[in-house]
């Protein structure tokens, strides 16, 4: 287990005490709650981490540092920003596949910019979701509003790297 | 099941080209990976779900007036993060935070919030598979980024009325 790794079950297990004060029936229906999403979450990645795994044998792994190494600066960032945004579906096809770009050589600061523009842009939301409810005008106002975000996103992850050595996936 | 087409598309185009050796060598690859990512997504759920017992982010929405400043934002972005689900759950939300009284530079702070550093995807998804380091460095530099877009948005000269 790495660092990261148990400071996330320490805080899970402060959680669940939190839970356990308010009462055992919210206790309870927490543990409960894991569960069912472990059952409903294991099948999605049994399918999703294989997928992952072929891509990332198929993917030449000099196309990927080409267009979004970690040298690839700001350019990659906008590569990734905007394809970040056309990449359809939810986070178990996403997740999987920046770890797929991670492996063929992608860079942090990149894949920061990738999911900060699938996080903000994700065209399939805005067509099921955010235009039906919210109508048109509101999404050009938040689209608008955070344009520049993802590739924000990149330069900042960037300089952060820079300082502290983050890697991607297993370290 | 749209993954599914998609990774046994994969694996014979890596069976066509590298043999079967190699998709065995995927499938292990795939295997160690869950190993390790097994801790974290336990944990990430167990947080996740003990949050979801905890919080009820619509309680928020009377200080996200329009007149609220930078402090309606800050509490449109906590709000955001701490939606649990999809959009099924986080799109609904919105409609009963704007008819609390949210204006729309809260709802776009709440909805880029969501859709960044929604607990769940982060807790679920982001840290077992790309591990706790990255995902933490990615939340702490988006954290801000909403509160900018939702002053943004409450200067862009756009007419909108919220759907009643």
């Amino acid at each position: 287990m790495t660092g990261g790794q148990v400071f996330l079950a320490v805080v899970a297990c402060m959680a669940l005490g939190l839970c356990l004060r308010r009462g055992p029936g919210t206790a309870r229906r927490a543990v409960i709650d894991t569960g069912q999403g472990l059952w409903k979450i294991l099948p999605t990645f049994a399918v999703a981490l294989p997928m992952a795994a072929f891509l990332a044998e198929l993917m030449p792994a000099d196309a990927a540092v080409t267009w979004i190494g970690p040298e690839s600066g700001l350019n990659g960032i906008l590569v990734a920003s905007f394809a970040g945004g056309l990449m359809p579906g939810g986070p178990f096809v996403t997740f999987p596949l920046v770890l797929a770009f991670a492996k063929a050589g992608a860079g942090v600061p990149q894949m920061a910019a990738l999911i900060t523009g699938w996080s903000i842009f994700a065209l399939h939301r805005i067509i099921t979701w955010e235009y039906p409810v919210l109508g048109w005008r509101f999404v050009a106002i938040r689209l608008i509003a955070a344009f520049p975000l993802p590739i924000l996103a990149g330069l900042l992850a960037e300089a952060v790297v820079a300082v502290v050595p983050i890697g991607l996936g297993r370290p | 099941m749209v993954i599914a087409a998609i990774g046994v598309a994969a694996a014979a185009a890596l069976w066509q080209r590298d043999g079967a050796p190699a998709v065995g060598a995927a499938l292990l690859h795939a295997w160690e990976l869950f190993l390790f990512i097994a801790p974290s997504l336990l944990a990430g759920l167990l947080l996740a779900a003990a949050l979801r017992q905890l919080i009820s982010p619509g309680a928020l929405a009377r200080w996200m007036g329009a007149e609220s400043g930078w402090f309606g934002l800050a509490v449109a972005t906590l709000a955001g993060a701490l939606t649990p689900g999809g959009p099924m759950a986080a799109f609904p939300l919105v409609l009963v935070l704007a008819g609390a009284g949210a204006d729309r530079g809260a709802l776009v702070a709440y909805i880029l919030s969501w859709a960044l550093n929604g607990f769940q995807k982060l807790l679920v998804y982001e840290m077992p598979l790309l591990g706790p380091d990255f995902a933490i460095m990615r939340t702490l530099v988006t954290l801000p980024m909403p509160m900018v877009a939702g002053w943004i948005a409450r200067r862009l000269p756009i007419a909108w009325d919220p759907p009643k």
